[in-house]
């Protein structure tokens, strides 16, 4: 796989070489965009947290990955943390920053030895380049919001994770209310790559497949095949009916012309991150769906309105629905509430939580129909 | 720059949040969460306005050179209602409330009469302190307490757990009483659903006004505010028909605190004097503030020897009534019962401190007062004017200044200058001091020494101060320090709303009852220096430190 | 759980820029040390670090991993992702709460196991899985479930 590659410090050398400026150019020319889930270009990123210019700035490496079915960020911590914190130190060096805390999710916290050998490995070659960066690695609670890149900051600092209204965004206060680097793992670790791959291109993504099928792992993929190979290649154990894109990027009825690419799988409503959950035709979509609100509604940070008040009554008109008990004017009710949530929730979390819902409305309403008094 | 708000163009400043410009167009955004003191938090999410076709909070959301706003397109309209459907989903009494409450307003401005939720019925006990009490069966999580008790510095409360288990609650659920809650009563004031209010003492007032004696004592913040409960103009003083409102509900005798005001100056006018000769535990800090003093408590026990020994007023009067007052009357003590009218709600744990004796029976706020009042069918607008019964109900305009911030602080400058030089001062009013900026300082040459002053509006900034005086970098001779903005006509026990524009009206209604007063300084009060001839001899006398004097409590966090 | 072994395990963990410790890593390091932070432990933090009682408490509840009572000598956290509840979670849960003789979300009279159901562990290409404390065991069926419990006891 590409991604683990080995760049031992080779990337950082030739980012040594160069100006800040050159580095967040070669990022932004790079066309690298972020692996978190945002798509958000990661030069632009840079960019913007270069503006500040004279204080203090920090580095952070989301290793939270929560997001159900998502596991790839698990991989390369496990296969290859040096490139990762081979791409913090690039970062570093692109933005003028001496720290920087990796978060990694409380689950993972059998991956803290791995890390702190790769930093002691890094600290060896930091020494022959003469540079400084000071590491710390912070184990979450257990919270899946503190993926959000402003609940992660509050966490950090020792509160509740509950996200920020932004702006400001971290680029302009973030940590200690610092100009702040916020980057994925998967984002980070193909830094390094960028500066020694001549033909590095950012249409190489990992995805996680799991669910209804016989080989469940993480695939590196060319974004632009066609969904069927790489379903294919999972095997999946009966016809597959539906992909859901983790939790919260929603769902598409499987269709075998379609390519694996965001903007095709946008054109269908979803968001195409790294995961990708299979669901089979001997399954019911209710099931599914309540299991995916079960989640959010215990997952919200409990903040805003709409999302506490508003999960909660999701999952119990999805009950309803599931147990028959329900009429025509309740599935109405969940699907203005749904809407309402996505629109007015306060944070990523929140919006998402109900991209499921509308999707399985849009494609399969006629099983939620079914069950109706 | 330019904006297009509900279809119109408009100009507008810069800085301004969408809710502040939609306002000065005569928009009206609701809001729950939102308040003028607090940053805002956007959670409740019904001040959501359309901004260039994305939903976003108007209260915290800067106005931005062309930007496009909708305040009421039919997507704002149906998500406001559903939020409130939500909030009320588990709170469904509080659209039958007969006290109509911000929430219950809400409710009825987007158009919601009932909810299409079910209620799961999350059933708590309300945590009863002795000052105030908080109701989480009716808590929205607005979150507005945590803000009024982290901006005192105090943070008794915060939110615990998450996702609908959600609740704002002292540390491990502990009781009020057994946090570091200070009973100041600012998060009564910010609750948008009455879900944190007084600890009710009415019944054990009406059941004292049955069989007792029962004196009552009103402090100056009171007849600035009460009006506002009987649909008065803010900072309409009502002095006298308050006197013949507690005269119907039965109280015996209705006295002053503005007495014990004065009798307070007197004694701490002098202590100030003393330590500034013997330049011994300066600054000295003032005293009356029941919430301040608890937190001095807590978080700094060991300035506490900066903190005047005086009792504050209303104890002081009580001290007074129960021994000085009582022997020289038929009434038995054991018959006696002493009420305190307050705007506040820390009185009610400071009247049962253990070293004050219960001297104070029972205290009631402003609006509790209000409630008596209107359970007893009285007409508040229509009562006659009356006078407060003499002689604990004489007092002098300086103690009228208790009420607002720097008000100590100028009452106790003209006694002090008057111990000292033996003369008059002849200009009344330190304007440095008054009004409601958050720390205001001053100074004044007293033979020869220029004493210097601060006063502290508002606990949040005493914290520097202390601080200060810890690393012994404190410049000052005199803090004042009340908890509540603006003083007591801003405190825990006032009406609802206390905004910052009612409480510089209750501010200017006291100012201007002080210079109507004939008597303006405490030591000129004819009813003070017949207590001192009579009875205590002189300020700080061995009968004064024994009635009007008291200690302190080292209680830490 | 002694005053001055908190002050120790405060002195090690790294500081803000307010020279308070991040909350987060010494609250893990006390529960390392004691299983759990009890009210008494976290007042102590209060007291020593001056963050208010409040907040810590408020923390520690709003993180699934950090604990105000006593848990088991093992934790079982069983995940429940869609992709293992596509894999027969549902079965194993009733199988495991069987076994234990306890829900989920109790733990075992002998205080040797707790149960938790939680979000997921990131182990979607090994579902079901379960973590107990820091190890993961994945392709779980009821006959290697069994076998795993029974090495525990």
């Amino acid at each position: 796989m590409k991604i683990l590659r080995k760049t031992r410090f080779n990337g950082l050398r030739k980012a040594m070489q160069m100006s800040p400026e050159e580095i967040k150019e070669k990022i932004k020319k790079s066309e690298l965009k972020g692996r978190g889930g945002s798509n958000f270009p990661t030069g632009e990123k840079i960019e913007m947290t270069m503006s500040r210019e004279g204080v203090k700035k920090y580095i952070i490496c989301n290793a939270d990955e929560g997001e159900p079915g998502t596991f790839k960020d698990r991989f390369i911590l496990k296969k290859n943390p040096l490139n990762v914190i081979e791409g913090m130190l690039i970062a570093a060096r692109a933005i003028n920053s001496e720290e920087g805390y990796i978060y990694l999710r409380g689950q993972y916290s059998y991956l803290k030895p791995n890390i702190e050998k790769a930093i002691q490995a890094a600290k060896k070659a930091m020494k022959k380049i003469n540079i400084t960066f000071n590491f710390h690695i912070i184990i979450g609670g257990g919270a899946y919001v503190c993926g959000d890149e402003t609940a992660i900051i509050e966490s950090i600092e020792g509160k509740r994770g509950n996200p920020r209204i932004k702006p400001p965004f971290p680029s302009r206060k973030g940590l200690f209310a610092m100009p702040t680097l916020v980057d994925n793992v998967e984002t980070l670790a193909n830094l390094p790559l960028i500066f020694t791959d001549k033909n590095w291109n950012d249409n190489w993504r990992l995805f996680c497949i799991s669910g209804d099928v016989r080989k469940p792992g993480v695939y590196e993929l060319p974004l632009g095949i066609p969904l069927k190979k790489a379903i294919q290649m999972a095997r999946p154990k009966n016809k597959i009916k539906a992909i859901y894109f983790g939790c919260y990027g929603g769902c598409i009825p499987y269709d075998e012309n379609l390519i694996l690419d965001c903007e095709p799988i946008r054109k269908k409503g979803a968001m195409l991150a790294s995961s990708l959950i299979l669901v089979d035709e001997t399954r019911n979509i209710l099931d599914i769906s309540a299991i995916i609100s079960k989640f959010f509604e215990f997952e919200s940070c409990g903040q805003c309105t709409p999302c506490r008040e508003g999960n909660i009554r999701v999952l119990e008109l999805l009950q309803k629905i599931s147990l028959g008990k329900a009429k025509r004017k309740d599935l109405k009710l969940l699907e203005e509430l749904c809407g309402v949530i996505g629109d007015t929730s306060l944070c990523g979390l929140g919006q998402s939580s109900v991209n499921h819902i509308m999707k399985e409305f849009k494609y399969f309403k006629n099983e939620f129909q079914e069950k109706l008094k | 720059m330019k904006i297009t708000l509900n279809g119109k163009k408009i100009k507008c400043e810069e800085e301004q949040t969408i809710l502040q410009v939609a306002k000065k167009q005569g928009i009206k955004i609701p809001t729950l969460c939102y308040s003028e003191r607090f940053h805002p938090k956007s959670v409740c999410r019904v001040c959501l306005v359309e901004v260039n076709g994305k939903m976003m909070p108007s209260c915290s959301t800067k106005v931005k050179e062309r930007m496009v706003i909708d305040t009421e397109s039919q997507r704002v309209l149906k998500a406001r209602k559903i939020n409130t459907e939500l909030l009320i989903s588990e709170h469904k009494e509080h659209l039958t409330q007969t006290k109509k409450h911000e929430l219950c307003v809400l409710a009825k401005d987007v158009g919601v009469r009932q909810t299409r939720f079910s209620t799961i019925g999350k059933i708590h006990n309300p945590n009863e302190g002795i000052g105030i009490a908080r109701d989480d069966n009716k808590c929205i999580l607005c979150g507005k307490c945590i803000q009024a008790c982290e901006m005192q510095n105090v943070n008794a409360i915060d939110f615990a757990y998450r996702s609908y288990h959600t609740k704002i609650t002292p540390a491990f659920e502990g009781r009020i009483d057994d946090s570091v809650c200070i009973h100041c009563g600012q998060c009564i004031l910010a609750c948008p659903v009455n879900a944190i209010y007084e600890k009710d003492s009415i019944k054990d007032v009406e059941k004292a006004l049955k069989n007792k004696h029962v004196f009552v004592q009103t402090a100056p913040a009171v007849r600035a505010s009460l009006g506002e409960e009987f649909g008065l103009e803010p900072g309409t003083l009502v002095t006298g028909k308050m006197v013949s409102a507690l005269r119907k509900l039965g109280f015996k005798e209705v006295f002053d605190t503005q007495f014990g005001a004065d009798l307070t100056i007197m004694e701490e006018a002098t202590e100030l004097v003393e330590r500034v000769k013997k330049n011994k535990n300066l600054p000295m800090i003032t005293s009356c503030c029941p919430a301040w003093i608890k937190y001095i408590e807590h978080f700094y026990p060991e300035l506490l020897n900066h903190v005047s020994t005086c009792k504050s007023p209303h104890e002081m009067f009580g001290a007074v009534l129960k021994n000085y007052y009582i022997e020289n009357s038929r009434i038995k003590k054991k018959n006696a019962v002493v009420v305190s009218i307050m705007p506040c709600t820390a009185k009610k744990f400071e009247a049962q401190r253990k070293e004050l004796n219960k001297d104070v029976d029972y205290v009631l706020t402003t609006r509790e007062l209000a409630r008596m009042i209107k359970n007893h069918r009285i007409n508040f607008n229509n009562l006659k004017e009356d006078n407060f019964d003499a002689p604990l109900g004489i007092s002098s305009g300086a103690a009228t200044l208790f009420g607002a911030t720097g008000g100590v602080t100028e009452a106790a400058l003209r006694t002090a200058y008057e111990l000292e030089t033996g003369k008059d001062l002849e200009i009344l009013e330190f304007n440095q001091i008054r009004g409601l900026k958050n720390v205001k300082e001053g100074n004044i040459m007293i033979n020869g020494h220029d004493l210097t002053f601060v006063v502290v509006n508002g606990l949040h900034y005493a914290k520097e101060l202390l601080e200060q005086i810890k690393k012994g970098e404190c410049k000052y001779d005199f803090i004042e320090v009340m908890s509540c903005p603006g003083g007591c006509i801003g405190g825990g026990g006032q009406p609802i709303p206390t905004t910052k524009e009612i409480i510089k009206k209750r501010m200017q209604a006291l100012y201007v009852n002080d210079e109507n007063k004939i008597i303006r300084r405490s030591y000129e009060n004819p009813a003070i220096k017949l207590l001192y001839k009579e009875y205590l001899g002189r300020p700080l006398s061995e009968k004064a430190e024994e009635l009007l004097h008291t200690k302190y409590t080292k209680r830490g966090i | 759980m002694s005053s001055d072994e908190i002050g120790m395990i405060i002195d090690e963990v790294i500081k803000g820029p307010d020279g308070k410790p991040l909350l987060l890593p010494l609250l893990y390091k006390i529960q390392e040390k004691f299983g759990y932070i009890s009210k008494n432990t976290a007042h102590e933090i209060a007291k020593k670090t001056k963050i208010p009682f409040s907040t810590i408490y408020g923390v520690i509840t709003f993180y699934d991993m950090l604990y105000t009572e006593p848990k088991g000598k093992h934790i079982i956290r069983i995940c429940n992702s869609p992709s293992c509840y596509l894999n027969n979670l549902v079965t194993l849960i009733k199988f495991l709460e069987l076994l234990l003789n306890i829900k989920s979300g109790q733990t075992t009279k002998d205080k040797k196991i707790s149960l938790e159901i939680v979000s997921c562990l990131g182990c979607c290409d090994k579902s079901p899985a379960m973590m107990i404390n820091d190890q993961v065991y994945g392709n779980l069926n009821e006959h290697k479930i069994k076998k795993i419990i029974s090495r525990l006891r």
